[in-house]
């Protein structure tokens, strides 16, 4: 292969796996820093949503055969669907059940 | 009945060349049998399914096909505003200010597909969930309302997204 | 230098499963729990497109893409019930 592409999809591939450590570690800092539900979902979808998407990306640059990439393109296109709509369906319940959200230091009328 | 009929052939082809699209994809396979193989499958299971995929009139292509040029677009623009806003979160966890409100508006969107795109894609950046999505009516948590104010909220979510998905599918 | 860093991606995600796990046992309410699983769905797609990618098997990757699909079905089933529980209890 061209070593300028090969290096060029080494180092694009260390810099995504970068960015899945980063957004899972802070996602999950957050998942026990934040106080309610409302608050932990938006940083667990860091977590869930970003970070993984950030591996597949890394993963699809590296890898060896078509047959594989093409099958993470695919995962990756069925998982721009699949990981809003999970929030989604958490976020609606959350909603029906009527719990209130967190309102951090109000100090203006909102 | 004529037109009706080059219709259909249309949505045949059409339905037949994306399964084969997929075949390739999943085969990845080089030999000439292999091909032959997946038209034939393609193509025999288009002409039983054509009817579920593409709409009966013509004039209902543009409502769910999209415009390939503006669906490049669409994903840059998300990847880029997906990262800012996880960037964000991430800058809210360490010590950040937020502030969590429910906002509700209105999208400008025509079809179905359009608007549950941009449900969709609002729930899929960080930061922003949809709660419901009533016809053309959104509710939407929103971590970072600095605006109770309807139409205000609805562009600092939508900024610009609603005008690519417009462009991508009407 | 990618090749080096992959065996270590599944024990990097099996420590962030683990993380979670304790999450989902301490979480204080029903919706912590679900927001917990959430999350595991998603960290345990990454773990079975990485081993698939390690052992080299497409196969791998055809589970993964079966349980991406039809992860939120199971959400989906779960939420609905519990709605219908906590409506049944107090109407």
């Amino acid at each position: 292969m061209n070593p300028i592409l090969f290096w060029a999809r080494e180092v694009l591939a260390l810099l995504f796996f970068l960015f899945f450590l980063v957004f899972g570690l802070s996602g999950l800092l957050g998942l026990f820093r934040f106080p309610d539900p409302w608050s932990r979902l938006q940083a667990s979808s860091v977590t869930s949503t970003t970070s993984v998407f950030s591996l597949l990306t890394a993963l699809l640059l590296i890898a060896p055969s078509w047959a594989m990439a093409s099958r993470i393109l695919i995962i990756m296109a069925f998982f721009m669907i699949s990981s809003p709509t999970g929030s989604h369906i958490i976020a609606r319940f959350l909603w029906f059940s009527g719990l209130p959200h967190w309102m951090p230091e109000e100090k203006d009328k909102g | 009945m004529r037109a009706r009929t080059l219709w259909n052939l249309i949505r045949w082809v059409l339905s037949g060349s994306v399964f084969f699209l997929v075949w390739l994809f999943f085969s990845s396979e080089t030999s000439l049998f292999a091909h032959l193989l997946g038209l034939a499958g393609a193509m025999l299971i288009s002409a039983l399914t054509y009817r579920v995929f593409l709409a009966d009139h013509e004039a209902g292509l543009r409502y769910f096909f999209p415009n390939p040029i503006w669906v490049v677009v669409l994903i840059v623009r998300l990847s880029w505003s997906f990262y800012l806003s996880s960037f964000r979160i991430v800058g809210t966890i360490l010590g950040g200010p937020c502030r969590p409100r429910i906002v509700h508006f209105r999208t400008r969107l025509k079809s179905d597909l359009a608007r549950f795109a941009l449900a969709n894609f609002i729930t899929w950046t960080p930061g922003t969930i949809t709660l419901d999505l009533d016809d053309d009516h959104l509710t939407v948590f929103w971590f970072y309302a600095d605006t109770a104010h309807r139409r205000l909220a609805g562009e600092k979510i939508k900024e610009g997204l609603e005008g690519i998905l417009g462009k991508v599918w009407v | 230098m990618t090749q080096f860093l992959l065996p270590l991606i599944p024990w990097i995600l099996l420590a962030f499963i683990g993380i979670t796990l304790l999450r989902l046992i301490i979480g204080p309410s029903l919706g912590d729990r679900l927001v917990a699983l959430n999350v595991l769905s998603g960290l345990a797609l990454g773990f079975l497109v990485v081993q698939g990618l390690l052992q080299g098997r497409e196969l791998y990757l055809d589970v993964a893409l079966v349980y991406d699909i039809f992860g939120f079905l199971g959400f989906l089933a779960f939420a609905f019930f519990l709605k219908n529980k906590s409506n049944g209890d107090n109407p």
